[in-house]
């Protein structure tokens, strides 16, 4: 614990986190300003963070926010930290990360398509990965309704049963 | 003459490992250009997850990856615990790791034998699914189920061993311990595998970083022991002995030898975890008052992670402190390989090479999709 409260003292000195916290053994989440994000990234990568484990969004929507979560792992002391930071949900922007983490590209272009925010400077991020032809909103929002999409997007079949029972069979 | 032809691997192809699709760009049997194409089997199990309580979830997860499915069980528990402060019993904390190993196996003895598949040696699949079916046999006993166990519960497992599994998990160990040899003789000793994967689609250390590729990519490229297991010890992996197998030039044959270690290295932990797990005890830990389904998980964000047969697998898990998950996202282990490492690493190399790839790099379509 004394270590992963060093880290921080350390991301403290050198950034003006808004919140930080020790989530449980080895991790540590961090929740920084959308200007802080790329310098400390780039810091944390020169400090031993060199995997980008994981980037996903979360859609706060009373709070009208997305929140981006850069999951980065050290593999030589074994901490993993949470990068986080939270972007307007109205016009959805961030700058990539490709740069710092080429690996981003794909996870950018997951965000891209899930929820809709735009990731400036990755060139490929409007291009489709997963759906095809998706003509709706950005189906992991909060607001995207799957049955209302269903019931808009497919008829409702009528089943036609032709088993007729016979002579003491259950119908 | 130069001629590039367009062609479609996948999504029913012999040598493709789910429902996956690679478009590739070939000049005569060059690959020039691969572009990934995932989105066959989109279920949207991460939206599905944000409508479903708690205790419902698990009969949805495991269903992200289906050779081995108990490690989405485990990742998503132990999120689970560490939100709601949940103590697990000791004795769980072993019976997990005895279903974590023995799909471990299974998962391994799939993709060794699976090689069969993409060089032409149709007897490696059908011995290693023929060993597979023995470890479904034991799931069967102790879960009630071959393939979906929905065992690893949060809080515990759903229930106790039944009795007399050890000896017939034993039995079933010296079986695979003497079978392993004729594995070896078999594929990897085999001038056909040689040939094919030897100096084969190497992966060098740096562009394991750039893309995130963890596992067995990982190891066998840096000669490092990155495996969660030992880096950051989960259920009593800190209380048994083995040894990561690790390797300073990744190609495709090293990687196959390395998932045979590994066999080899499961085994010798299953071994011990049927020696010092407490023999009785309490095996799930009461999580709520009342009934599971009406539970609640306190607010809060938490990624977990453990070490699955392809690499780092985690899930992040949010909860706004209602019966339900807020958001939770998967990361696949096999992510990183399957996307942009089918796109940047494919080039240059025979058609034939992209199956080996995505067998050696055990790239398994769920996990990318979702």
């Amino acid at each position: 614990m004394n270590f992963m409260n060093n880290i921080i003292e350390d991301i403290k000195s050198r950034f003006n986190p808004e919140n930080t916290e020790i989530v449980k053994k080895n991790q540590i989440a961090i929740d920084f300003k959308n200007e802080e994000v790329h310098s400390a990234l780039a810091y944390l990568k020169s400090q031993g963070w060199k995997q980008l484990t994981i980037l996903t969004c979360v859609d706060w929507i009373k709070e009208n926010k997305f929140q981006l979560v850069y999951i980065l792992m050290n593999w030589d002391n074994s901490i993993t930290i949470q990068v986080r930071t939270k972007i307007d949900r109205d016009n959805p922007k961030f700058r990539t990360v490709i740069n710092i983490y080429p690996g981003a590209e794909m996870y950018e272009r997951d965000v891209h398509e899930f929820f809709g925010v735009e990731f400036e400077g990755n060139p490929n991020h409007e291009k489709e990965l997963f759906l095809e032809l998706w003509d709706d909103l950005p189906p992991m929002r909060k607001d995207f309704d799957p049955l209302a999409y269903s019931k808009k997007k497919f008829d409702v079949r009528e089943y036609k049963v032709d088993f007729i029972p016979k002579e003491g069979e259950a119908e | 003459m130069k001629r590039q032809v367009k062609l479609f691997l996948g999504p029913n192809h012999p040598g493709m490992h789910g429902n996956f699709s690679v478009h590739l760009y070939v000049d005569g049997d060059i690959v020039e250009k691969a572009r990934p194409l995932p989105g066959m089997l989109h279920r949207g199990f991460e939206k599905l997850m944000e409508r479903r309580l708690w205790m419902n979830n698990l009969a949805l997860i495991p269903r992200i990856c289906v050779p081995e499915p108990d490690i989405n069980e485990m990742v998503y528990a132990m999120g689970v615990e560490t939100l709601a402060k949940v103590d697990v019993p000791e004795r769980a904390h072993w019976i997990r790791m005895i279903i974590l190993e023995l799909a471990r196996i299974a998962n391994h003895l799939m993709s060794l034998g699976g090689i069969g598949g993409p060089t032409g040696l149709y007897t490696g699949p059908n011995w290693a699914i023929a060993d597979r079916d023995l470890i479904l046999d034991i799931f069967e006993e102790i879960t009630g189920a071959r393939v979906y166990h929905m065992y690893i519960v949060p809080g515990g497992v759903r229930k106790d061993l039944p009795k007399g599994i050890e000896k017939k998990i034993e039995n079933f160990l010296d079986y695979l311990e003497k079978r392993l040899p004729e594995y070896d003789d078999l594929i990897l000793k085999n001038p056909m595998v040689q040939a094919r994967t030897v100096d084969n689609i190497v992966l060098p250390e740096e562009v394991c970083w750039e893309l995130g590729v963890t596992g067995i990519g990982l190891r066998s490229s840096s000669g490092k022991p990155y495996d969660i297991r030992k880096v950051d010890p989960y259920a009593r992996y800190d209380e048994v002995e083995f040894e990561v197998p690790t390797a300073t030039y990744s190609d495709a044959y090293t990687r196959l030898t390395i998932k045979y270690k590994e066999i080899q290295q499961s085994i010798r932990i299953i071994r011990q975890v049927l020696d010092k797990m407490p023999k009785e005890g309490p095996v799930r830990a009461r999580i709520s008052r009342g009934s599971a389904l009406r539970w609640r998980v306190p607010k809060g964000q938490v990624f977990s992670h453990i070490e699955c047969a392809r690499g780092e697998y985690g899930y992040y898990i949010v909860s706004d402190g209602s019966n339900m998950p807020y958001r939770i996202a998967v990361r696949g282990a096999s992510y990183p390989q399957g996307l942009l490492g089918i796109e940047k690493y494919l080039p240059g190399t025979r058609i034939d090479d992209v199956a080996i790839w995505l067998d050696t790099m055990g790239v398994c379509a769920p996990e990318i999709d979702r």
